[in-house]
């Protein structure tokens, strides 16, 4: 019997699923926007397969121990976070580059690792999920990743905000902002590990950036966006969570198309260069 | 007193000048056109003054000022128009220097923003996102931010391109105003009868210093033919600076 996530396990307990999904978006959602506002949509996709050999050594070493799984995949999250980061800020290659060199080498890494352990099972329950997997421990890694989110964004936000839009004039000014670079991706590192056991480490990335994507098309400044995002992840985890108990099925997806479906009403329908904004024949202002 | 001194200053890319053996001095409330041909060296100079590019060798004084004295507006502003941010949020990034991660924005603070954007022509425009206005509102923004740092150092790199006449005339009509209230102007141009009118003093360049004082003096004809000849030198089989051995 593992006790990392059951593919099989379809009965999850739904008050914890929706507390740890209440959790993930109000942290992971306000970063999602922060990340899109960079230019840096695919760091969380790869910050969340940066967990992997951490949590796959924890079960190799300590079996299915929920507080070693946690504290493997947030060590091997920030290893990566923060070498991805160093080798960024060199100047030697572009952030992107150095983000898929790590995390491409630390997911071939939790391969063989699972590998050894000859659970094949494992590793996609890491990718996916199950709200099974969601335990006293995880709940509680979930309110510490959503309440420590919200702290420090709201501590460093103006930092966070001016080093993205015009990280130029901020350097100049003395700004810390490789520092302030480092602590937004480890809170992504943070919120991604808080929601992998219940939801699986890609869904929760779905669940990260899909609403706030959906979020632009609702708001024009970072607080809307972030409000809107929040707002978008919990309607679909909502109804996601509610359509997988009725059906029998694991969440995670489910939360993710529910976000996905949100997306493209959004996009269709938003005040923010939604696409019906822009049909022919629309009148226009004066100024 | 001097705001700004060069002493033998050499900067660069991996062990390349971009500019060479740089002595001189900014004088403290004047405005000095930097100007020289395309790869001379000038927007390389101001990264350097504004301490966003480290010497090569030899060193800037900046007589005691920090970071926050500073006001640097560089060719290339990097700010990036999808970012979703007002012309008031990012007008008020200037206060940056004096409220630092955790100061409170005070309401004389957000009264300099609103006036510094009056000054620039955009009152009412507080509001507008970042990718709704044109280049030249941006720029009129960002020189609003220049005005809310209010910077004993400025420095300016091709403030003007591809503005238009009025948007250009309003900003000079700032820019002139600056050495009289004590602040020292360092401005990257390329019009000289731009130059001749705003700037007392002038630094033609041309990856080393070719004259450095009075405009008119600076911008005689033999000096200009001196500095097209000298920015042409450039090679890629380039040997090791002579006068690096001398020193």
């Amino acid at each position: 019997m593992s006790a990392l996530p059951d593919l099989a396990d379809a009965h999850f307990a739904m008050p914890a699923a929706v507390a740890g999904a209440l959790a993930l978006a109000f942290g992971g959602a306000p970063l999602g926007v922060l990340l899109i506002a960079r230019r840096m949509s695919l760091v969380g996709d790869a910050l969340s397969h940066g967990i992997l050999p951490g949590a796959a050594l924890a079960y190799l070493l300590a079996g299915p121990d929920p507080v070693a799984l946690t504290l493997g995949a947030l060590g091997a999250g920030f290893i990566v976070a923060i070498l991805s980061s160093l080798l960024a800020r060199t100047g030697r290659l572009p952030e992107d580059a150095a983000f898929a060199v790590f995390y491409l080498s630390a997911l071939a890494l939790g391969v063989v690792i699972l590998g050894r352990s000859a659970n094949s099972e494992a590793l996609l329950g890491l990718l996916f999920g199950a709200a099974g997997g969601l335990d006293a421990t995880g709940l509680i890694v979930s309110a510490i990743a959503a309440s420590g989110t919200l702290i420090l964004l709201a501590l460093f936000l103006r930092g966070f905000l001016a080093e993205s839009a015009d990280p130029v004039f901020m350097r100049a000014s003395g700004l810390p902002g490789g520092l302030l670079h480092l602590l937004l991706m480890m809170l992504v590192a943070l919120n991604l590990v808080a929601g992998f056991r219940a939801f699986g480490a890609l869904m929760t990335v779905g669940l990260m950036m899909i609403p706030a994507a959906s979020a632009r098309f609702w708001a024009r400044g970072y607080t809307g966006q972030a409000a809107a995002a929040v707002l978008m992840s919990v309607l679909a985890s909502g109804s996601g969570l509610w359509l997988a108990h009725s059906l029998g099925v694991e969440p995670g997806a489910i939360m993710t198309l529910c976000a996905s479906a949100l997306f493209a009403v959004s996009a269709l329908t938003g005040p923010n260069k939604g696409l019906l904004q822009n049909l022919p024949g629309r009148t226009h202002l004066e100024g | 007193m001097s705001a700004v001194r060069l002493h033998d200053l050499t900067l660069g890319y991996e062990r390349r000048p971009a500019v060479h053996h740089l002595d001189g001095t900014f004088g403290l409330g004047c405005a000095t056109a930097v100007v020289g041909p395309n790869g001379s060296g000038k927007s390389t100079l101001l990264k350097g003054l504004a301490g966003a590019l480290a010497p090569l060798s030899g060193r800037v004084d900046r007589s005691g000022l920090k970071a926050r004295d500073i006001a640097y507006l560089p060719q290339d502003h990097g700010v990036d128009r999808a970012f979703p941010m007002t012309l008031g949020e990012l007008v008020t990034l200037g206060l940056w220097g004096r409220r630092g991660l955790f100061g409170a924005i005070s309401a004389s603070d957000r009264h300099r923003v609103e006036h510094a954007m009056q000054a620039v022509g955009l009152a009412g425009f507080e509001d507008r996102a970042l990718d709704s206005v044109s280049g030249g509102q941006l720029q009129r923004a960002l020189f609003a931010r220049v005005l809310v740092q209010d910077a004993r150092l400025i420095l300016l790199d091709e403030p003007f391109t591809a503005l238009d006449a009025r948007t250009t005339t309003d900003l000079i009509a700032l820019v002139k105003r600056w050495p009289g209230e004590g602040r020292t102007v360092v401005l990257v141009l390329h019009d000289l009868d731009m130059v001749r009118e705003v700037c007392s003093d002038t630094l033609l360049l041309a990856r080393e210093k070719v004259a450095w004082g009075p405009t008119e003096t600076a911008l005689g004809g033999e000096n200009l033919l001196k500095a097209r000849r000298l920015s042409e030198a450039w090679s890629q089989e380039a040997a090791v600076c002579s006068r690096d051995h001398a020193a």
